[in-house]
């Protein structure tokens, strides 16, 4: 970790109530370890608890999940009011969330279902179907579109051999579009999973799938 | 008074109530402000952008179905600025519509095409592909159109804040935003899902039942009265062909407030039942005869001074005020007698909870209420057969009245000196009746029921009665006027006041009282078996 160019003096969403340190947060035990050469400082949010592997069919709500479920539930004033983090928990444990996960939900905290898809289907971080292993999210909002978006775009399904929200065969990469990442001053930029990648253009593309090929053969 | 307010609305003035909002205070200058989300029984969102006003002082345009009337405000509904506005959002609306209306449902009543048609712009400018999601099954009686949806929300409104069973929810956000249900799990088991239909102000909604069957421009309006069950729900009667097409309820804030349940809605089949007793039969040395009226009812009142021995009646819960207390006054004038009803009921109420005074109730006929308070004694089970043991076993008349009869055969007072039977259909235990004669359902008369709280609503004639089929309270009436030599009563409203002049609980009542709103009689007996 020595390499990393800068050092904020904790992470986002560090309450305390979790014991990590701050390599294991930032360090291979998580998805979304950084660059090995560093980044933007604009690109460390890292999920304090990503998970390195998700699977479609993992219990929900139970173990240490549980305990952080009932955490979760500690910090609302109603079950109701709990229900994005506690989606974002299932998200994070099965890696999307699926029509029985949203079922289960809405049992646990009292709401009806049909709510709940409501709410899991407005925010486009919910994954609604299963993706890859990298979550590829190239912005084509303004900036990113009028320095080449498209480009990059196609860069990433030609590189990746799938379509628009289509995972590859090897179940590695899942490419969407996504409205502005908040990074306009440096366009095109493109998230995979939790990491920003920024000012990329279509001849970054082959070095960023090679990279993130060798970290997923060699980090786990 | 303190509490009333006056503003100008398109130059007129009108004094409202404090916290009227400008959409009721424009109705009451006889503005129709175009409006999607707003509803009399619903939330107000604010959310479909139709309803704006100018203001004057205002920044900028104010939605009129959530902003509260102010002293002294100026408000236009039709000014230059609110009209402009309007045509925009409007536009933007037609953006992503199928424009389908020729096989559209709701065509002839949509208030997308009312809206456009008064105020929209002639062409569309769009030039970007359509949006198509097709056509979903919710489940239950309701079909999707997502195309047509403008969004309104209403219906998840409905189910969540009305009905209070969620099923219903908005997908998606944006303009991939549509209306959806928990992936399959639909609207099947709610009891009260037809009135998102009713509630749709396009034709994103359709009912299943109603598909494709009429333009709305072709069917007839009559109000009525739901036969369903003993709450009376205010409903119309929307009729083509000289038959019920489809029921819509009728706003009645004191019943039903807009509602009906589904159990109501799409029981009307027997109301178009094509095999009917259309002529008088007159059972004579074994055959039976069909004639006049007349010659009838002139046979039948030489048969009943003949015979000896007392009277017993079958009646209907289903019959009106009038027809009842007509019975009750020929049996009276036959030397009295004992008049029974039996009553199917169901398990349950089904209670509509945000309108909790509004339930499908347990007795599932109209008028037990009105049979309970002229005096008729309910006997037999709770699925409507048995109790008619003494009726069959007795000697002397027996008078039926409606169609109640399906549980008994041929053999039904075989013993009876006389048997008369006033129904619509025929029967193993009609067809051997000495006289079958042909009356009118509720749909085809006018008339009254009492509803389950003692409240007396008035409904009309929707379809013509086929052949010689005629109100029952008129032939009972007639009847009665022969044996006493008074006058047989002409009309719905003369039978009434006759019924009125007999029963203290209905003193006072008229049909000028009751009106379209139903009027409660004073005597407030509890109902037999609650």
């Amino acid at each position: 970790m020595s390499e990393v160019p800068f050092k904020n003096p904790g992470w986002a969403g560090n309450t305390g109530e979790f014991d990590l340190d701050e390599d294991q947060v930032r360090g291979d035990d998580f998805v979304g370890t950084r660059p090995r050469e560093g980044g933007h400082p604009s690109g460390a949010a890292t999920y304090p608890y990503m998970l390195p592997e998700k699977h479609p069919d993992a219990p929900l709500f139970e173990g240490e999940h549980k305990e952080r479920f009932d955490k979760i539930l500690t910090r609302y004033p109603n079950k109701q009011a709990a229900l994005l983090p506690t989606l974002g928990l299932a998200q994070e444990v099965r890696g999307h969330v699926s029509p029985e996960t949203m079922d289960r939900v809405a049992e646990l905290l009292e709401l009806s279902p049909a709510y709940v898809r409501g709410v899991t289907t407005f925010y486009t971080m919910y994954n609604k179907r299963p993706v890859g292993r990298y979550l590829v999210q190239v912005c084509t909002n303004i900036s990113c579109n009028l320095c080449g978006a498209d480009d990059v775009m196609e860069a990433f399904l030609r590189y990746t051999d799938t379509e628009i929200g289509e995972t590859s065969e090897d179940g590695e990469f899942t490419v969407v579009e996504a409205e502005c990442l908040a990074a306009c001053g440096f366009p095109t930029c493109v998230q995979i999973n939790s990491r920003y990648y920024e000012n990329v253009t279509p001849a970054d593309v082959p070095k960023i799938i090679e990279r993130l090929k060798a970290e997923g053969a060699g980090g786990d | 008074m303190a509490d009333t307010i006056t503003l100008t609305i398109d130059g007129q003035e009108v004094s409202v109530p404090k916290g009227t909002t400008l959409l009721k205070a424009a109705e009451k200058v006889g503005k129709d402000v175009p409006h999607y989300c707003y509803h009399d029984g619903l939330s107000s969102p604010a959310m479909c952008r139709l309803c704006l006003v100018e203001v004057q002082g205002a920044p900028k345009p104010m939605p009129a179905c959530v902003t509260q009337a102010m002293d002294g405000q100026v408000v236009s509904t039709e000014s230059e600025l609110a009209l402009d506005m309007r045509r925009g959002v409007l536009e933007f609306y037609l953006v992503n519509h199928p424009l389908d209306c020729p096989i559209c449902d709701m065509s002839g009543e949509c208030h997308l095409q009312d809206y456009v048609h008064e105020e929209g712009r002639d062409h569309g400018r769009s030039r970007e592909p359509k949006r198509v999601f097709g056509r979903d099954d919710f489940g239950g009686d309701v079909l999707f159109y997502g195309d047509r949806c403008v969004m309104c929300t209403r219906c998840v409104r409905f189910m969540n804040e009305v009905e209070q069973d969620q099923r219903l929810c908005v997908v998606e956000r944006g303009n991939r935003s549509v209306i959806d249900t928990f992936f399959e799990r639909g609207l099947e088991g709610t009891h009260w899902h037809d009135n998102i239909v009713d509630l749709c102000p396009v034709g994103a909604l359709v009912s299943k039942d109603f598909l494709h069957k009429a333009r709305a421009w072709d069917l007839d309006h009559t109000p009525s009265v739901c036969p369903s069950c003993s709450q009376g729900c205010n409903i119309e009667l929307h009729t083509r062909d000289n038959l019920v097409q489809r029921l819509k309820p009728r706003e009645n804030l004191e019943v039903n407030a807009f509602w009906m349940c589904d159990h109501g809605r799409l029981n009307y089949e027997w109301i178009n039942h094509g095999e009917r007793a259309e002529a008088p039969l007159v059972r004579d040395q074994g055959g039976v005869k069909a004639m006049g009226w007349k010659e009838a009812l002139t046979l039948l009142v030489a048969r009943l001074g003949d015979v000896e021995g007392t009277v017993k009646a079958v009646a209907s819960p289903f019959a009106s005020n009038e027809d009842l207390a007509a019975l009750q006054a020929l049996v009276e004038s036959l030397g009295g007698g004992d008049i029974v009803y039996r009553m199917p009921r169901a398990e349950d109420e089904i209670v509509l909870k945000g309108f909790p005074t509004l339930a499908r109730r347990r007795d599932l006929a109209p008028n037990g209420r009105g049979a309970d308070l002229l005096g008729l004694r309910r006997v037999g089970g709770d699925d409507g057969t048995g109790g008619l043991e003494d009726v069959s076993a007795h000697a002397g008349v027996v008078i039926v009245l409606g169609d109640g009869l399906a549980d008994q055969g041929a053999d039904f007072a075989s013993g009876a000196a006389l048997r008369v039977h006033l129904g619509t259909r025929s029967g193993p235990a009609v067809a051997t009746a000495d006289f079958v004669l042909p009356i009118t359902t509720f749909a085809e008369q006018e008339g009254t029921f009492t509803n389950h709280e003692g409240r007396v609503q008035r409904f009309w004639p929707a379809l013509n009665a086929p052949g010689l089929a005629r109100p029952a309270w008129l032939v009972l009436g007639a009847l009665v006027a022969e044996g006493t030599g008074s006058e047989t009563p002409r009309r719905a409203d003369e039978a009434f006041a006759r019924l009125v002049a007999a029963h203290d609980a209905f003193s006072g009542l008229s049909y000028d009282d009751i009106g379209t709103r139903g009027a409660v009689v004073n005597d407030t007996v509890p109902l037999s078996g609650d």
